[in-house]
């Protein structure tokens, strides 16, 4: 029984060892485990039932473990099987310890006391230096068991110090922040009295020199001072043999220290010398430490399913995070305004309705014609295909081998068409089109990219912008059929002439002849064979007399055809014509010599007589080819054109004198035609590109007419003088108003060719054209007398017959004086005849 | 002094704005614009003056109207453009973050837009919207048979299938159908719906190579609005005509590529047109206050709701209506017998023909259809059906044959419609080198070159005989029975058995030629043809074919000689005319020759 109670006891004490009270002893119970803080439970003034008080902190105890309190009596009553091992001074060594620990209690029972001295160091009481040492050690070893932490121990350990449960029971930390509270209730706690009992007031009071050397004491008779600041003397020592008498006798020798601050000998407890065993060892001064123990991995490289770790789990796991709650309150409050809705199948209102509805009923749709915003022009329909495009297209659709390497060939954006187009013959053989797509997306392309513009195309009627010409029918009569043909010549008809009465035609050809024809007939009433190219023949304008000039090579003949007219006539047509001869050559010479030193280039000669049988009476001899020929409307003057260049190409006989004049001294250009004015004293003359008219009286230049043609062929006056026609090799006619402009009025293209003639008709009002295209176009041509009014020019006829030699057609033309005939002659060596 | 005015503050450079200034003032990217301008119909235009226009650059650039742009500028797509930017951003950090349930939040929760203001804004009447439907029609149905890959989408290739399926359902039902073309790019079709002409051309079936050389995100906006505009088109169309929208899509039928048959066109439900009919008493309440109009519409409700029942009561809506059109228009009765040209028929399609072109104009023209198992299914007759009159095939050679039937190429069909009868078979027969397939669009006008294949046609037309009756059920019935009889081996029996009922002997052919002329000159008689007339076609008849096939300009004929002077005439007047004006003549004259 006494073993078994110093087991108990030895238990006890072991646990006092654990609390910290030597160090503080004002804070007996400073050891962080939780006291259950009820003031009330553990009133001290209910101390006096200690066992129900004990029972009640076990049980608290228990709680605190985590045992479910529910169950008090049970748990109580194994206590109390266990307390009853014991005795009844169980309780009141228990009491013993609690008083002990708390130090409150003055209790002078040393049982306790001693036992504590005797289990922890067993060091002697007599020997006080050397209890500082023990309790160093127990205190360290106290420590490694603390640390490997027996769970039964700690149980029992709190149960020891909740022995005595008072209100001594209380430290700081129960208090938490109520620091004044506290302050409050140490007051209430008894003061600490360490009288003779305790341990310190036994023991010798300890040398405080602090950390100098003991030999600097070594001549006083004090080694140091207490605490209290008296002289702590040394102590008597005996001599050298004493020391060794001593030493002799005492058997613990051996393990006997000096403290030299003390001056005392210490005596090595088993433990310490065992510790300093180890420490020369070089071992671990512990005994009981254990340095190969096996290592407990809290941080393990493994990651463990469900992972044990010995950390304290962080207070925000258990406390409810204030953001966390704010996040789902906003969530919250938009679910409650309905701003978050649930996901689910929209609810499904039809995609298609009748969207045209409101718009026709609202009548939308015309207002938004009428205005609003712009109207979009409606992209133009794709065209539709033809049959070219067919997978079986006739065969005539189908390209030719040079069509289809053009297409080839040729740049995809040039191409008339994008595909060329293939017979497959049967639906089965037809392939996919591979650029379907492509094409689809080109319309893409137009719809969005291509410019679109509202194009007013003017429906292009040709018979509105038709002239609006009178019926040809009601302009009649105009020659409009071919009647007679006069056969005869074998060479080009160059020139033809109709005399004033109209009853005869002359004609002079490249072979040679001047032909008179009966015109009405179509006989050939007389030749004469000029033996040279005859350029041009003309009647005498006068209609007294019966003359004609003919330029043959380079002479102009004048020739009163015999039997032609009646005696008188002929008369006085020899008489006009020979009447210069005698005086012809006085006064040309005359002339000549007052003129200028230069003579003219012509000479008036008597023919010879076979020529005179004939009816030639003058013969003008030139130096140069005769051109032209021309009278003046009184038939006295004739006015000659040569190639010769300069001032004498051009000159103007005075036939019943015979005499010659050069009217222009110089003159610019190549001239083509002479031609007099009809009613003026003008002289026409015509050069490549204008024609100058000249008036004779006054000896100037009246005006110039630019047609803007290449090259004149032909002039012609009409009757009345205020307008003249022109045409040209460049195949244009060209209608001038004197009066209006040295422009032409009109301009005219209808020939093919080059225009050779043109002629105005002195009775009638008509002109006509001939040109190289071996036609006669002709025309009507009114002229008003009211000034203001146009000349009225309508296209009438097309006349066609004559034969084209040798890119030549029609030469000359002429009207008949009295009729609306024509006259015209050709390079195919024929005159025709038109009516 | 007044004040001085401000340079490029009025006029042309008002007018017109360039399209950077456009991009800049809507502040879209090119993009953004190209597509607003695709979706509103909003195109370029052409400057009388392009440095007047462009503030005296003359930098190459593209002009709009200023006007144009304005609209745009309060344009509510911009911002649904903008929303969609800001959405995409959104998903692309999401999914940068691999936060994928936000990105599948946000994708359940895409900014979506309708272009529905869109089609009532361009094409404020039904009209217009017809009119323009010719490119929606080819955009859809190139893209029903495209492929889904890469840049088509399904869905996009479905709802075009859908939208395509029900137009061909509104054409079969309204028997709108008017000319087919067969060309090297596809088959070309032309309706006529609500008196206008829709043109469309179909690829053939084969599967669409997807070029690389194409901006599909320009096409994709076309289809994008095409397909709305086809949808509410669809609507008005199919609610005309008392069907309901959208028809229902039989799964099961399209998964066998039943073609049109997988969408079941039904008729609206009698409670719907009650309600239509309240609706439309309410606005005629609203609009005309008119008793004696409601009174009119009421009655006439009556008898449409009545012949909708019945037409409920017959199977298939389309036969109902097809019949009951039928009887509608006793008046008019070619123009009736045009629209069921194969109303007597039921046409069985070889495996080799394009199915879904001739199922389609078969149907749309009244006949009966059914087609071998291999190319879809859903067919209505299997081949041995003994109601099949004629079968279209395209092989030279037919393994066996039923004699019951005519074996014509598709080609006859096709040009059945455009002739609008049913043309002889004997060119079309199976295995015949096929008569020229010529384009139904081409008008002639005078002085047109005219194919000999046309005027054959037109020719025949005129003195229109024709051994179609043949085909009649009727007359079939009374063929000798044992005719019925398949016999697999002579595959050119049918038309042999058909020679055999000519008359061989010759002084019979005398007599049947006189006979049939004689016929011909009867029908023509009952056209209104008369008799002097007649014959001078006949004529001309005659002489056409004989005449070469290249007469193009060549061979004119002698001119009297009024003629020739008319255009002496004709010619003097020009000549007389200035160079300016003998121009313009001379082009116009030249146009009129072409």
């Amino acid at each position: 029984m006494p073993a078994k109670r110093k087991g108990g006891a030895a238990k006890r004490t072991a646990a006092r060892r654990d609390a910290p009270a030597d160090e503080a002893p004002e804070f007996p119970k400073s050891r962080g485990i939780d006291v259950p803080s009820d003031p009330e439970e553990s009133d001290p003034s209910d101390s006096d039932g200690e066992d129900g008080d004990f029972e009640a902190a076990l049980r608290e105890m228990a709680e605190d473990q985590g045992f479910g309190s529910d169950d008090p009596d049970t748990f109580g009553a194994e206590e109390e099987a266990e307390e009853e091992e014991g005795d009844s001074g169980d309780s009141a060594e228990s009491e013993i310890h609690s008083s002990d620990i708390d130090g409150a209690s003055s209790d002078d029972d040393l049982d306790g006391e001693a036992d504590s001295e005797d289990d922890g160091s067993q060091a002697s009481d007599e020997e006080e230096a050397g209890s500082v040492l023990v309790r160093t050690a127990s205190r360290s070893t106290d420590g490694q068991r603390t640390a490997v932490g027996d769970a039964e121990e700690d149980a029992d350990q709190r149960s020891k110090l909740l022995d005595g449960e008072g209100m001594e029971g209380l430290t700081i930390d129960d208090f938490g922040r109520d620091i004044a509270g506290w302050k409050e209730y140490r007051k209430t706690l008894p003061q600490i009295d360490p009288g003779y009992a305790s341990d310190s007031s036994t023991e010798e009071p300890a040398n405080t020199i602090g950390n100098v050397p003991i030999e600097w004491y070594a001549d006083y008779p004090h080694i140091g001072y207490d605490i209290d600041g008296k002289r702590v003397m040394r102590p008597a020592t005996g001599d050298e043999l004493d020391k060794f008498l001593a030493n002799m006798d005492d058997p613990d020798v051996f393990r006997t220290a000096r403290d030299e601050t003390n001056q005392l000998d210490v005596k090595l407890s088993e433990e310490e010398i065992d510790i300093i065993r180890r420490i020369q060892g070089g071992m671990v001064p512990d005994a009981e430490f254990n340095q190969y123990e096996d290592t407990v991995e809290w941080f393990t490289s493994q990651t463990m399913k469900t992972p044990l770790s010995g950390a304290q789990p962080h207070k925000r796991g258990f406390v409810p995070s204030k953001w966390e709650h704010k996040r789902v309150m906003k969530i919250v409050r938009a679910i409650r305004q309905g701003r978050i809705t649930r996901s689910g199948p929209k609810d499904a209102a039809p995609k298609y309705y009748d969207l045209w509805a409101d718009a026709e009923r609202d009548g939308a749709a015309d207002a938004a014609a009428q205005g609003g915003r712009r109207q979009l022009l409606a992209a133009p329909k794709l065209a539709l295909p033809a049959h070219e495009e067919s997978y079986h297209p006739p065969a005539e659709y189908l390209p030719t081998d040079a069509e289809r390497r053009k297409w080839l060939a040729e740049d995809p954006d040039h191409r008339k068409t994008n595909f060329l187009p293939q017979d497959f013959g049967s639906l089965r053989t037809v392939p996919g089109y591979e650029r379907f797509v492509q094409e689809r997306f080109q319309r893409c392309l137009d719809l969005y990219l291509a410019p679109r513009a509202k194009k007013k195309t003017t429906q292009l009627d040709a018979e509105e912008l038709m002239p609006k010409l009178p019926d040809p029918r009601d302009l009649r009569p105009f020659p409009s059929a071919e009647a007679l043909v006069y056969l005869g010549h074998t060479g080009r008809v160059r020139s033809i002439s109709v005399d004033p009465t109209g009853l005869w035609l002359l004609s002079g050809s490249d072979d040679g002849t001047v032909r008179l024809w009966e015109l009405i007939t179509g006989r050939c009433a007389q030749v004469w064979n000029l033996r040279d190219t005859v350029h041009r023949v003309a009647w005498c304008p006068n209609a007294e007399v019966c003359v004609f000039a003919a330029a043959a090579g380079s002479r102009v003949v004048l020739v009163t055809p015999p039997e032609l007219c009646d005696d008188q006539k002929q008369l006085v047509s020899e008489e006009m014509v020979r009447a210069g001869f005698g005086t012809a050559a006085a006064a040309g010479n005359a002339d000549d010599a007052d003129d200028d030193d230069d003579s003219l280039p012509v000479s008036w000669d008597m023919p010879t007589s076979a020529e005179q049988a004939t009816g030639i009476r003058v013969s003008i001899a030139m130096h140069r080819t005769a051109k032209s020929v021309a009278w003046h409307r009184r038939g006295d003057y004739l006015a000659t054109l040569t190639s010769e260049e300069g001032g004498s190409a051009v000159l103007i006989h005075q036939v019943s004198k015979h005499k010659s004049q050069r009217p222009f001294r110089r003159l610019k250009g190549a001239v083509q035609h002479v031609k007099f004015h009809p009613t003026r004293p003008w002289l026409l003359v015509t050069t490549q590109r204008y024609v100058r008219i000249y008036n004779l009286m006054q000896q100037a230049l009246v005006k110039t007419l630019q047609p803007g043609v290449k090259w004149i062929s032909s002039v012609d006056v009409h009757p009345q003088g205020d307008n003249v026609i022109l045409g040209s090799y460049d195949k244009k006619l060209s209608w001038f108003d004197l009066d209006l402009s040295v422009k032409p009025y009109r301009s005219i293209r209808y020939h093919t060719q080059a225009i050779r003639q043109v002629q105005f008709s002195r009775r009638f009002p008509l002109f006509a054209t001939a040109s190289d295209d071996g036609t006669i176009q002709m025309y009507h041509g009114t002229v008003y007398q009211d000034l203001n009014q146009n000349p009225l020019i309508v296209p009438l006829k097309i006349l066609r017959g004559h034969e084209i030699r040798n890119s030549l057609g029609v030469l000359d033309c002429v009207f008949h004086p009295i009729q609306p005939w024509l006259l015209s002659s050709g390079a195919d060596g024929t005159i025709r005849l038109w009516t | 002094m007044g004040k001085l005015k401000k340079k490029y503050s009025e006029g042309a450079s008002r007018t017109y704005t360039t399209r950077n200034r456009a991009l800049k003032k809507l502040q879209v990217t090119l993009a953004d614009f190209r597509r607003l301008c695709i979706l509103k119909g909003i195109y370029p235009v052409e400057p009388h003056s392009r440095k007047r226009a462009n503030r005296g650059s003359t930098k190459l650039t593209t002009f709009y109207y200023t006007k144009d742009i304005q609209l745009l500028v309060s344009e509510p797509l911009i911002l649904k453009f903008r929303q969609h930017k800001v959405f995409l951003r959104k998903l692309q950090r999401a999914l940068g973050k691999l936060d994928y349930t936000r990105a599948q939040t946000l994708d359940a929760n895409r900014p979506e837009y309708t272009l529905n203001h869109l089609v009532i804004e361009r094409y404020p009447a039904f009209a217009d919207a017809l009119r323009d439907l010719d490119d929606a029609l080819c955009m859809v149905f190139l893209f029903a048979t495209m492929p889904a890959v890469s840049r088509v989408t399904k869905e996009t290739v479905d709802e075009c299938k859908r939208l395509s399926t029900e137009f061909m359902h509104y054409v079969i039902h309204a028997r709108a159908l008017r000319k087919v073309f067969l060309s090297i790019k596809g088959i070309y079709y032309q309706a006529e719906i609500h008196g206008q002409s829709i043109t469309w051309i179909v690829p053939y079936q084969f599967s669409q190579q997807v070029p690389t050389d194409v901006d599909f995100r320009v096409m994709a906006t076309f289809l994008q609005f095409y397909q709305t505009l086809l949808g509410f088109v669809n609507y008005r169309l199919f609610t005309a005509v008392n069907l309901t929208y959208p028809p229902r899509l039989d799964q099961a039928l399209d998964d066998n590529a039943a073609g049109l048959g997988s969408l079941r066109v039904e008729s609206r439900r009698v409670e719907d047109l009650i309600d239509a009919r309240d609706a439309g008493l309410d606005a005629a309440a609203t609009a005309t206050p008119d008793a004696g109009e409601v009174a009119k519409r009421m009655g006439s409700l009556g008898t449409k709701m009545q012949s909708i029942v019945a037409a409920d009561s017959a199977a298939p809506a389309y036969e109902a209506v097809g019949t009951a059109a039928h009887d509608d228009d006793d008046d008019d009765d070619s123009a009736a017998a045009a629209d069921l040209l194969f109303g007597k028929q039921v046409v069985f399609l070889s495996r080799e023909v394009p199915r879904y072109s001739l199922e389609f104009v078969v149907r749309a023209l009244g006949g009966r259809v059914g087609w071998d198992r291999t190319s879809g299914g859903g067919s209505p007759y299997a081949e041995n059906d003994q109601a099949i009159t004629i079968q279209v095939a395209d092989r030279p050679v037919q393994g066996h044959q039923f004699l019951d039937r005519t074996y014509v190429q598709p080609q006859w069909v096709y040009d059945s419609i455009n002739a609008r009868r049913l043309l002889d078979t004997t060119d079309y027969l199976v295995g015949q080198q096929l008569p020229p397939h010529l384009s139904p669009f081409v008008e002639y006008t005078a002085g047109d070159y005219v194919p000999e294949e046309a005027s054959r046609i037109a020719a025949a037309a005129a003195g229109f005989e024709g051994e179609v009756t043949s085909l009649n059920p009727e007359d079939r019935d009374q063929q000798d029975s044992a005719d019925e009889e398949e016999t697999a081996a002579n595959d050119v029996d049918g038309e042999s058995a058909d020679e055999d009922e000519e008359p061989e002997d010759d002084e019979d052919e005398e007599t049947v030629h006189a006979e049939k002329q004689y016929q011909k000159q009867l029908l023509a008689e009952r056209a209104g043809v008369t008799f002097s007339e007649y014959q001078q076609k006949q004529k001309e008849a005659a002489a056409k074919p004989a005449a070469p096939a290249k007469t193009r300009g060549s061979g004119a004929p002698k001119r009297t000689k009024a003629q020739i002077e008319e255009e002496e005439r004709e010619r003097i007047a020009i000549s007389m005319l200035s160079k300016k004006k003998r121009k313009v003549v001379n082009r116009a004259r030249a146009d009129a020759y072409k």
